[in-house]
């Protein structure tokens, strides 16, 4: 006798499911990528309308976006505590690709940011770790690439491989937290003329063609600090990053984040360009703008997590083919 | 008498509490705080992932400080909000399924009003009209509390900074650490609070008529950094005495008129803030001479936790509120007009 509640909430899809010895009893979802907290209570209290005796709650771990992910996870885990039963995670593709009758393909679902959650099938099983990339790398494969849209994690597939395989233990998360703890011993202070012949060197190695030159930002530092701001980066001496902004007439414009090659993905862009919204904020500007070059894939993010949105590109900005795109952030 | 099991998950804390009608019988707390040391702040993701991995253990951690089996609670309570939301949403769907695990009435509760909640474990205070000052790491706000489990109002609050965030922000700044708030406290005992006479936001005539009982804390920071920039051989602890002497002044002066004003002789200071020892020390002095009960939860009870949740849950029972209904979600930029969901 066994009366299994699955659950997964992986995707823009809140589903439950109720199987009794095998038979399912309920099986419902609701589409909506933003409620899976309000959603999952109200599914779940009418599955215990029909039977509030459960033996094992089974979840989908993921991967998936990690709000929605989570308020399934910690569902099934108290709901078990208070029900004083099991609960046993389940990878959410594995539930996803049971009943697809191909012999090899991809299966993949929406990782935000232009990316995808996804995983390799042959023969029925998964044959690749979960991953997380562009969408255009999925193609190169070769194989068919089915997507979230069109199929869905099934919750009665769910319990059944719970009560079966091996369980799946922690969320499967797959991107870390966007969160980067600063390398040990990175200083941050206001740029000065003194940092000149290092920060041209970086802008010659960054920019090639498009580099400023010492003149450039002398004229730029001239205005400092009432209406530019300059701050420098450096880690054992060197300079290492830079960034600047300029304030005029209510609005703020982030003329450069400039970080050394060899110290990419430390979150010292980050890191300035929260100093710079701060500065911005302190100057009551009413909004803050930039120009990326179009294709710079990781400025992109970073700015888009600070709330910037594209508003216009201008194409040859950056010279020949080289397309510039606006993005502006509004600071209340 | 209600055994009530209150989940807190609005911002670092992963926190569950266990009240018996008035009395504390459990309150465990399970902090990231030391995972966001080293990025200056609370990293929502990185609190979010600390709750769910947290949450079994400190139900069950609180049930065996209370000597109580999950069977026995009578009650859920939980943080609805205001928040993060990722974070909210780990505590909230957590109670839910206790909830309907244990088909048990559920309360979403507001974090601000749990706050001052906690003042009533294990007293037999009256359930009296009072003014709260409310200063935490997320809020700076004046409150007329009417009836804690019904009827709340803003009478202000900040219009940038809250109280928390500019220490914070200034120990930041001075290359003190995080969090700022004990670090400040613990600097100012060496200063001289008179060293620097920082300005009291939105205390001029014309700010009074607008924002009587509002909070900036913007213009103080920007004080404090000019003069840290200015005068390269400053004393921190100097510096550290008289930025908090000029929080803790203009906290107490706004939440002292308005019990004036409001004609309630009462005041309670609640949030992390009001562990802070100058406050605690200068609102006792001048809560003394304007003749003031004032009352201020044990600094343990202070920070956020989940007593604070499971004592309003309690109370909202005592008072006959209605249980909130399934699905409720949680909400992230909720108004303290909403006390129970
Ligand atoms: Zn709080």
């Amino acid at each position: 006798m066994s009366n299994v509640l699955a659950i997964d909430t992986s995707t823009s899809k809140t589903s439950v499911a109720l199987i009794c010895d095998g038979k399912v009893i309920f099986n419902q979802s609701h589409t909506d990528p933003l409620a899976h907290g309000e959603v999952l209570p109200k599914l779940v209290s009418q599955v215990i309308a029909l039977n509030n005796k459960i033996d094992l709650v089974a979840v989908g771990m993921g991967p998936g976006p990690f709000t929605g992910l989570r308020v399934g996870i910690a569902f099934a885990q108290s709901f078990a505590l208070a029900a004083e039963i099991d609960w046993v995670g389940v990878c959410s593709l594995d539930a996803m690709a049971a009943g697809i009758n191909k012999s090899e393909f991809i299966l993949s679902t929406d990782a935000r940011r232009k990316e995808r959650f996804w995983a390799r099938y042959k023969d029925g099983l998964r044959i690749t770790e979960p991953a997380v990339s562009n969408a255009s790398e999925l193609e190169k494969f070769g194989i068919p690439v089915l997507n979230e849209g069109e199929y869905y994690p099934d919750p009665v597939a769910l319990a059944k491989i719970a009560q079966s395989s091996k369980s799946v233990e922690q969320p499967i998360y797959i991107r870390k937290p966007d969160a980067y703890p600063l390398p040990i011993g990175v200083k941050f202070r206001p740029m000065t003329a003194l940092d000149l012949v290092s920060a041209t060197a970086i802008e010659k190695e960054v920019y090639a063609k498009a580099a400023w030159s010492a003149g450039q930002f002398k004229e730029e530092f001239a205005k400092a600090p009432k209406t530019a701001h300059y701050l420098a980066a450096e880690f054992e001496g060197q300079l290492i990053a830079y960034a600047g902004i300029f304030y005029v007439a209510d609005v703020a414009d982030i003329h450069t984040i400039t970080v050394a090659a060899d110290h990419r993905r430390k979150g010292i862009g980050r890191e300035l360009l929260k100093r710079l919204i701060d500065w911005a904020r302190v100057k009551k500007a009413q909004a803050i703008m930039l120009e990326m070059r179009l294709g710079n894939d990781q400025a992109r993010p970073l700015y888009e997590s600070f709330g910037f949105v594209e508003i216009s590109r201008r194409e040859n900005y950056y010279g020949p083919g080289l397309t510039a795109v606006v993005m502006r952030k509004e600071l209340k | 008498m209600a055994l009530v099991l209150g989940i807190e998950t609005s911002c670092d804390e992963t926190a569950v509490g266990i009240v018996d009608g008035r009395k504390l019988l459990a309150n465990v707390i399970s902090s990231s705080v030391e995972q966001h040391v080293r990025f200056g702040g609370v990293v929502p993701e990185v609190a979010s992932r600390a709750h769910l991995e947290a949450m079994q253990q400190v139900i069950k951690q609180a049930l065996k400080d209370a000597g109580v089996s999950i069977k026995d609670i009578d009650a859920i309570a939980v943080t609805a909000g205001p928040g993060l939301i990722g974070a909210l949403l780990v505590g909230v769907s957590s109670a839910s399924a206790l909830s309907l695990a244990l088909n048990k009435p559920l309360y979403g509760v507001n974090h601000l009003s749990a706050h001052i909640a906690v003042d009533q474990l294990d007293s037999d205070k009256k359930i009296l009209p009072t003014i709260a000052l409310l200063v935490s790491g997320g809020h700076s706000s004046i409150l007329k509390v009417n009836n804690l489990a019904k009827d709340v109002e803003v009478m202000g609050a900040t219009i940038d900074d809250a109280a928390g965030e500019a220490f914070d922000k200034i120990a930041r700044i001075m290359g003190l650490g995080f969090p700022g708030g004990p670090i400040i406290d613990k600097q100012s005992k060496d200063g001289d609070l008179k060293y620097v006479n920082f300005p009291r936001g939105l205390t001029g005539a014309s700010d009074l008529e607008k924002h009587k009982y509002d909070f900036s804390f913007s213009g103080l920071k920007t004080a404090v950094t000019r003069f840290i920039d200015q005068t390269p051989n400053y004393k921190k602890a100097d510096v550290a005495a008289s930025f908090q002497e000029a929080v803790v002044d203009v906290l107490l002066s706004k939440s002292l008129a308005a019990c004036k004003e409001s004609g309630i002789d009462h005041l309670v200071i609640a949030g992390g803030v009001a562990a802070n020892s100058r406050l605690r020390q200068v609102a006792k002095q001048r809560c003394e001479i304007n003749k003031i009960n004032l009352s201020i939860p044990p600094i343990g009870l202070c920070t956020d936790n989940g007593a604070m949740v499971a004592a309003l849950g309690s109370l909202a029972i005592s008072q006959g509120v209605e249980p909130s209904q399934i699905g409720i979600g949680a909400d992230s930029a909720a108004s303290i007009a909403q006390v129970i969901w």
